[in-house]
């Protein structure tokens, strides 16, 4: 196997037992330090004593690969022996400790379905269309749970080889993107290693709020600009918000 | 504990609300066993035109809904539209349900021929609509507040029009209802509905009574072949020349 090479233990020693890793690698055209910064702060503003760790470009052992081709390293830096994994374009509006109790009985899940802003399980598949296309299951990375263990180091594993070897591994996609997707990386390898042993049964693991038009009932790309919203209490058109919001529009600026 | 419903019938020069209530509240008895009162003479607050395509544009005297609280003289309530006919006896689970406030959250199209998807939402963004054709109350604090705020939406009417983006102007009892749940609920969206949905029949549909609570419904499907159904279940008849043909036919 490709990466039997590959120690199986994180490369940083283990310092707390859980914790929220948030990668930050900023581009060009977005600030996700600033973005990773306010979803440490919806965090903690619920959860004050919880351990985050925010990764930036110079926290990569094994330095830019550039974009989200950089995933697997989180692997290598997390310092926690329970990782929950958070993209930075995210606020958390409620708590979410009871995610723990929910998670620690595997060894990896990845979030699966999304909801629109009022709460309801989307059925959109537009943005969907190459996991349709090849059976994939309905992952998000947005929310990933890890405990280092030989599973998740098959997982990391494999992402990684995905993301190196795209070249081979598209070949075997329909409608394959020139450039992977984390979430398309994250179920093939999820199909490879077996659903069952990455994700929870569909509707009982977290679940993110995606604010992207055609899951929202939004006409533009931008929806900061169109609907009503308030923050502390977070509500989207006076509809109080829970859990998790991927907010994707990176230029927001809540206060 | 007294148990009652309540109808308001305020007429106008298209539909005789009176004697569809009066109807109503026979079929009520029947079935149900309560008795009913019906609001007819309140002074119309302002006017509300609203377009039925089988009537056209009337004036619609909807705006003193939010007033049942106060009307009701019972401790348990169930507030009916004028128009929805009780054909069984499915609202007396309603009657003994351990809850302050219940509405309907969905309607369908009794006959499959129309998406409700619209019409269970409203606004530009599709807020989740409540329908308060059939609502259950319980002298309550919750329920007090509930009514307050409708009260609170009909008079701010146009704010709560621009905020969520509703394009109509004339107000309906439906979303101050589904806005007024939205407050008395800390602005979440799980209050307790009526366990099943509201069967609805739109007045493009041909309806006649086949023998008592037994009505005929001729349609056409999507596929242009006319067919027909019988229903036997309550139904709130959007269609208001027929159940008043109907009920013509009956006094």
């Amino acid at each position: 196997m490709p990466w039997a090479r590959h120690s199986w233990r994180p490369s940083l020693p283990i310092t707390h037992e859980r914790g929220y890793v948030i990668p930050a690698i900023d581009r060009a055209d977005t600030n996700y330090v600033e973005c990773a910064g306010r979803l440490a702060d919806s965090i903690r503003s619920w959860h004050p004593d919880a351990n985050i760790t925010i990764i930036t470009r110079d926290d990569l052992p094994h330095g830019d690969q550039g974009g989200f081709a950089n995933d697997w390293q989180c692997w290598h830096i997390s310092p926690y022996r329970e990782t929950i994994k958070l993209e930075a374009d995210m606020l958390v509006t409620s708590a979410i400790d009871h995610w723990w109790p929910l998670l620690e009985h595997r060894d990896v899940v990845i979030s699966q379905g999304a909801r629109d802003f009022y709460g309801a399980r989307t059925h959109c598949r537009r943005y969907r269309r190459i996991f349709d296309a090849n059976h994939f299951p309905d992952v998000y990375n947005a929310i990933t749970y890890w405990r280092v263990s030989r599973t998740a180091q098959q997982f990391w594993q494999l992402v990684r080889a995905i993301f190196g070897h795209w070249d081979q591994y598209r070949t075997l996609l329909k409608f394959a993107e020139d450039q992977p997707s984390t979430d398309v990386v994250y179920a093939m390898a999820a199909v490879i290693m077996g659903p069952e042993r990455v994700t929870l049964p569909e509707g009982s693991g977290p679940m993110i709020t995606h604010m992207k038009p055609h899951i929202n009932p939004t006409h533009s790309d931008d929806w900061t600009q169109e609907l009503t919203w308030e923050t502390d209490p977070m509500r989207i058109n006076t509809v109080a918000q829970w859990g998790v919001l991927h907010y994707h529009v990176k230029q927001w600026q809540p206060s | 504990m007294t148990t009652g419903a309540l109808i308001f019938a305020v007429n106008n020069g298209a539909t005789d609300y009176a004697a569809m209530a009066a109807w109503n509240a026979n079929n009520i008895e029947r079935h149900l066993g309560i008795e009913t009162n019906i609001v007819t003479d309140l002074k119309p607050t302002g006017s509300n035109t609203r377009h039925f395509s089988d009537l056209g544009h009337v004036t619609w005297h909807n705006l003193s809904r939010v007033d049942a609280y106060d009307l009701s003289p019972w401790d348990r309530t169930l507030l009916l539209d004028a128009d929805y006919v009780v054909a069984s006896d499915q609202l007396l689970p309603l009657l003994d349900a351990d809850q302050d406030f219940l509405a309907h959250r969905e309607a369908y199209d009794i006959t499959g021929c129309n998406d409700f998807q619209g019409l269970n939402h409203f606004g530009e963004h599709a807020m989740p609509q409540w329908w308060a054709t059939v609502i259950m109350f319980r002298r309550s604090t919750h329920a007090g507040l509930i009514f307050a705020a409708m009260r609170m939406v009909r008079d701010n009417w146009n704010h709560y029009r621009d905020l969520y983006k509703i394009r109509q102007t004339t107000y309906r009892n439906d979303h101050a209802l589904s806005i007024a749940l939205l407050v008395c609920d800390g602005h979440a969206l799980d209050h307790a509905a009526i366990p099943w949905n509201l069967a609805t029949l739109t007045p493009e549909h041909a309806l006649a009574e086949t023998d008592q609570d037994r009505y005929r419904v001729d349609f056409v499907n999507g596929e242009n072949q006319r067919r027909w159904i019988t229903v036997s279940q309550d139904f709130h008849a959007m269609g208001k020349t027929q159940l008043e043909a109907i009920i013509a036919n009956n006094t």
